[in-house]
């Protein structure tokens, strides 16, 4: 994508947007209205640039049936024709996809067993659950067994046990090399999927790479650390006069040491060495801020 | 591809819920055929078909069209299935025209229905002098009637409306308006093909069966005509659906 961006009338739905996608598992995060789905129909050719290109393999792909060849999408919808059995579903769509009626129904079953619906697939889609149907959504997104697959919020409205087994059908096709971008509001989702993320607030990407280095980047914010040890004075003593340690506090009611530091990775390899000298007896260790939320909210407020 | 395209629209379109009030339409057709030597008294055989076949079964032809021909697109659009269909390798001029190819078949099957039971309800059986040219003129107006449909159904939001319009408006009055205008009325035009005599019937019946001008367009030219607006308007469908966005509006951020 190259400076991307998507007007509605007045109002932008995406605004001068630049990066690229490889293979594996990327999470695009947003709020709701961020730009997610204006960005997932830009890259699957429903909608076109008001500026600014995307480009799939070098093709422009609106509209482009060689770019469909390639790619599979999963919309955030919940419609579909719901006379048809899950079977009759994907393999219309399979034949849509060119495929002849013995390929398409071998292929149909294919993704029906990779999905978990092979059982279900001769019910009608009218009495499907909303994980059964998801399911349905991302076969139908599979079943011409493309190289890049979008997925529009899939985990909505699924039950744990159904979000853990989708996120594991995503994480290994991510294994076999294909390109996955989820898009999804709910960050605790996203962390638990991928660490490797575009992050859209209000049309404009915040930020794009791995989480780590992303935060790694944050440097308004110094980075918490909580140490949990046996004896805190003598610690705090030692660890105040490590070079990237910002403040140090005793929080008498979580019993830990917190601390806010600068330069992360420098800092850990001073706090392991400084541990293993001294003899600090460490019971607990934790980052706080270092998961998404507390990126998203560093982006966000900045 | 296009076999697959063609026979899901053929299914759809062909499901009995969907043709059931058509069918009941054509026993109307049936029943106002067998009922008309009661209302115009003294009328031929031949009166009786023709009175009923223009003012109700080209009717339903137009009716059809319009209801058929406007689901190719918005009904996908507003069912939200749209996207499923658009973002497969298929190119959107073939997935347009190989559904309005089967849009074409059933509204030429529902009307020449409601023309066979006009003829049984008329002459007491299948055949009748009337009807080959009769067909002939029902699929060249499904053609017409479906192009322009099709168009306005990509123009427009809410083109159902505009086409019953156009149906039950245009097709009524510009027939019957003085000098050459009827030449802008694609009835006018099936009228040209079907080549039905005129009829004494009341002029009150005559407008509604869109007969009050003596129409001088020929079977020849109808035909050419027809075929050269149902190519235009199925080309620049073909030429729009491919060019512009087709989201579901609910859906847009």
């Amino acid at each position: 994508m190259t400076n991307l961006s998507r007007w509605y009338g007045q109002v932008i739905g995406l605004n001068d947007v630049s990066c690229e996608i490889g293979p594996g598992l990327t999470a695009l995060l947003g709020m709701n209205g961020a730009g997610k789905s204006t960005l997932m129909r830009l890259i699957t050719g429903q909608l076109r640039p008001t500026t600014g290109s995307v480009e799939i393999y070098g093709m422009q792909p609106f509209a482009n049936p060689e770019v469909y060849r390639h790619l599979g999408y999963c919309p955030e919808i919940d419609d579909f024709y719901e006379r048809y059995t899950g079977r009759k579903f994907i393999q219309y769509l399979a034949r849509l996809s060119g495929m002849s009626k013995s390929e398409a129904s071998d292929r149909t079953q294919h993704v029906l067993e990779f999905v978990g619906m092979a059982d279900r697939a001769d019910r009608k889609i009218a009495g499907y659950s909303k994980g059964m149907r998801q399911r349905i959504k991302l076969a139908q997104a599979m079943v011409h067994d493309p190289d890049i697959i979008l997925l529009d919020e899939p985990l909505n409205g699924l039950d744990p046990v159904g979000r853990r087994e989708f996120m594991n059908v995503l994480a290994g096709l991510a294994e076999n090399g294909k390109t996955i971008l989820v898009s999804s509001h709910i960050l605790f989702e996203v962390e638990q999927m991928t660490r490797s993320l575009l992050l859209l607030h209000r049309g404009r990407l915040l930020a794009n790479g791995d989480l780590g280095v992303i935060r790694s980047l944050i440097d308004k914010h110094p980075h918490q650390v909580r140490l949990e040890v046996d004896d805190p004075r003598r610690a705090a003593e030692l660890l105040v006069g490590l070079p990237n340690v910002e403040s140090l506090r005793y929080d008498y009611g979580d019993r830990a040491l917190k601390m806010e530091v600068r330069n992360p990775d420098s800092f850990y390899d001073s706090l392991s060495q400084l541990i293993i000298e001294k003899k600090i007896r460490v019971h607990g260790f934790s980052s706080p801020d270092n998961n998404l939320e507390s990126v998203f909210r560093y982006l966000v407020e900045s | 591809m296009v076999g697959a395209i063609f026979s899901q629209a053929l299914r759809e379109y062909f499901r009995f819920r969907r043709i059931f009030p058509w069918l009941l339409l054509g026993g109307l057709c049936y029943g106002l055929a067998l009922f008309w030597p009661h209302l115009i008294k003294g009328a031929t055989h031949q009166e009786q078909y023709s009175s009923v076949s223009s003012i109700l079964a080209f009717r339903i032809l137009a009716l059809s069209s319009a209801i058929f021909t406007t689901a190719i697109v918005s009904q996908e659009v507003e069912g939200r299935t749209i996207v499923y269909l658009l973002t497969r390798p298929v190119p959107r001029w073939i997935l347009l025209v190989t559904r309005f190819a089967a849009s074409v078949i059933v509204v030429s099957f529902l009307g020449s229905l409601a023309m066979v039971l006009t003829s049984v309800g008329a002459f007491g059986k299948v055949g009748n002098p009337l009807l080959l040219n009769d067909v002939k003129a029902v699929v060249f107006g499904a053609l017409a009637y479906g192009g322009l449909f099709l168009l306005v159904s990509l123009l427009v939001n809410r083109a159902m409306i505009y086409c019953l319009l156009f149906a039950f408006g245009w097709e009524t009055s510009i027939p019957n308006l003085p000098g050459d205008l009827y030449h802008l009325s694609i009835y006018s035009y099936l009228q040209g093909i079907a080549q039905h005599p005129v009829t004494e019937t009341s002029r009150a019946l005559n407008a509604v069966a869109g007969g009050s001008n003596a129409n001088s367009i020929s079977a020849l030219s109808a035909y050419l005509c027809l075929a050269v607006f149902t190519v235009a308007t199925v080309l620049l469908s073909a030429w729009w659906f491919t060019h512009f966005e087709y989201v579901p509006r609910e859906d847009a951020e």
